[in-house]
């Protein structure tokens, strides 16, 4: 019996166990961290791209996302309120309002893209959504998304408006998805919320 | 010499007759989640089979040192470190992956199986054994969770994997979006453990002779 | 947020909690337990009380681990283990701290501590509370409610199955069979309540 019998080894035991495994676990998440962190910054910088009118390639790369927005956005500031501007040649083309809030399941981000006057929507992108697949999560679709190129904000509050799939849309409203109201009424109201503050932010930069 | 359990016999009964999800619905607790897609459904098999095995593998070869007083906590350990790396691989190289499991992966630590062959095999076996009652105990279980997803996912979307399937897509068929809910989860394994149990049955009566 | 909001806020992720999000009839959370100690009320009332107070106290014990051990340290994926530790240390303390102090709370649910320590529920309430990016408030009340709505769904489902005791069930359905088609019934009868609140 020996070693065994003495009554200190299962705490010597355990604690070589644990300080082994953890000295793995964190060798491990010390190799991956970079690459967990960047991960999540190119989700970001994509999302943020496609909400723009930017010339994208569908099979673009990691390196490739980020040069492209390197080159072409610039990070918010006071006076963009927030978001980041889309610039070609030291022009403002658009700027691009990351916004978030809780869905159904999970938080949801995304970013919305709104051109230079303050109105028109170039599109929209999520980056991170965990709603239910086949119901709220379509709302990563280009089905959903693609509504929102070109419509208009509001001048009153909601300035996006959510519409049952059956009726007429006019230049501010969208169709919700059918089947996932939780998830269309939260998105709604958050991004509706976000961009007040935007918009009242913008247009009074006091 | 002691008559050792040839491969054989382990894998049959690790992967039928113990089947831990006919006999016991032990360990559906996590899984059951995530299987309105089969793609998911998938990983969370690998996750169960990758855990199951090695972790049945490093138990037993410390079986010989472990004192018995801790041993449940030892074993809790080694689950959820085979876990942990798991869930951080995903985490790092396909993240969406990742999300889409949410903590499942990390409720595979409490799966009683996991804990149960640990328990019942790897306590008492050689490592490569163990290893292998891990694999096939794993699989057992994933096989399941497949046909469940299976299942939901082709009459609830109409694909499998994710692409759309020839009559399923199609206008003829009015998806099921009760199999997209978590309801549709829950009459899918009843039926299937129906039928599993109902086919037990008839073979345990007919090898009692009818009785 | 107004303090009204904020109320309101916690309101919805309480009801939430209990009904449209619960913890088992919609996340499969508390499975293993849920099938076996369900047969008869007594037992599964027991037992949910044995889960809401692990429940409540250990997400709030989680979160704290959360936010100033792991987080600081960048070692986050280590609470896996670490909220399994603390749960498995605070119900063998509450079980010494009941044996000792009341026998007779102790026969009401003390035996159920043990039961709770392998339940799926307890650890995965915790894991989505940190997966929302709850605070303490949040998080506490969180707990309660998946806790409460556990207890719920095992409570009906014993008081079915009590009634069921003399229905002719199919050989194959017995057992496991028939309690996950219960279940599968109540969860779709929980869907209704999604509608109730609009703030949800």
């Amino acid at each position: 019996m020996g070693l065994r019998g003495k009554t200190w080894f299962p705490i010597l035991y355990m604690f070589i166990v644990t300080l082994t495994l953890s000295a793995i676990l964190i060798l491990f998440g010390n190799i991956t961290r970079q690459r967990v962190t960047n991960n999540e910054r190119i989700a970001y910088e994509r999302a943020v791209l496609r909400a723009l009118p930017v010339d994208l390639p569908s099979g673009a790369g990691p390196a490739q996302i980020h040069n492209i927005f390197l080159a072409n956005i610039t990070d918010p500031d006071e006076k963009s309120a927030g978001a980041h501007r889309y610039m070609v040649e030291d022009s403002l083309l658009a700027y691009a309002l990351p916004f978030e809030g809780a869905g159904f399941w999970a938080p949801i981000k995304g970013v919305i893209g709104i051109s230079r006057d303050r109105k028109t929507i170039t599109g929209i992108a999520f980056y991170e959504q965990n709603e239910t697949p086949g119901l709220g999560g379509e709302i990563v679709k280009t089905e959903f998304t693609r509504q929102f190129v070109g419509k208009k904000l509001a001048m009153t509050p909601p300035y996006i408006e959510f519409l049952p799939a059956t009726a007429t849309l006019d230049e501010s409203s969208v169709h919700a998805i059918t089947g996932a109201t939780q998830t269309s009424n939260r998105l709604g109201k958050f991004m509706n919320t976000i961009l007040g503050t935007w918009r009242e932010h913008m247009d009074d930069p006091q | 010499m002691m008559p050792q359990k040839s491969t054989k016999d382990v894998v049959l009964t690790a992967v039928w007759g113990d089947n831990p999800v006919f006999r016991q619905i032990l360990g559906i607790c996590s899984a059951l989640a995530v299987t309105n897609l089969v793609l998911n459904t998938l990983v969370m098999g690998l996750a169960v089979v990758f855990t199951t095995a090695l972790s049945g593998f490093t138990v037993s070869l410390l079986r010989k040192w472990t004192p018995r007083v801790i041993r449940m906590m030892i074993e809790v350990l080694i689950i959820a470190f085979y876990v942990i790396l798991f869930d951080q691989t995903l985490k790092a190289y396909w993240p969406e992956m990742s999300r889409n499991l949410g903590p499942y992966v990390g409720l595979i630590i409490t799966n009683c199986i996991i804990m149960g062959r640990a328990e019942a095999f790897a306590n008492a076996n050689p490592p490569l054994l163990s290893f292998v009652d891990g694999l096939f105990s794993g699989l057992g279980y994933a096989l399941v969770l497949l046909a469940v997803a299976v299942i939901r996912e082709l009459l609830g979307m109409g694909s499998l994997l994710g692409i759309p399937m020839p009559l399923f897509s199609s206008a003829l068929w009015d998806r099921w979006i009760i199999m997209v809910m978590p309801p549709g989860a829950f009459f899918t394994l009843a039926i299937i453990v129906w039928l599993a149990r109902t086919i037990q049955v008839d073979k345990d009566i007919k090898k009692q002779g009818g009785k | 947020m107004t303090p009204g909001n904020h109320m309101l806020h916690l309101l919805v992720i309480l009801f939430a909690s209990i009904f449209t999000d619960n913890i088992l009839l919609a996340r499969f959370l508390g499975m293993c337990s849920f099938l076996s100690v369900s047969r008869q009320v007594k037992t599964a009332v027991g037992l949910g009380f044995a889960v809401v107070f692990v429940m409540t106290f250990t997400t709030a014990l989680d979160w704290f681990a959360y936010r100033h051990v792991l987080q600081p340290y960048g070692i986050e994926y280590f609470r896996f283990i670490l909220f399994i530790i603390i749960i498995a240390a605070f119900v063998q303390f509450i079980e010494m701290a009941i044996e000792r102090y009341s026998p007779a709370l102790y026969q009401n649910l003390g035996i159920f501590l043990p039961l709770i320590t392998v339940n799926c529920a307890i650890l995965g309430a915790s894991l989505f509370m940190v997966i929302r990016d709850y605070n303490l408030i949040e998080g506490v009340v969180f707990g309660f409610g998946s806790g409460a709505g556990w207890m719920l769904a095992i409570v009906t489902m014993a008081g079915i199955r009590e009634k069921l005791n003399n229905a002719r069930i199919p050989r194959g359905l017995q057992g496991p069979g028939i309690t996950l088609i219960i279940a599968g019934l109540m969860a779709l009868a929980f869907i209704g309540f999604t509608g109730v609140l609009s703030g949800q």
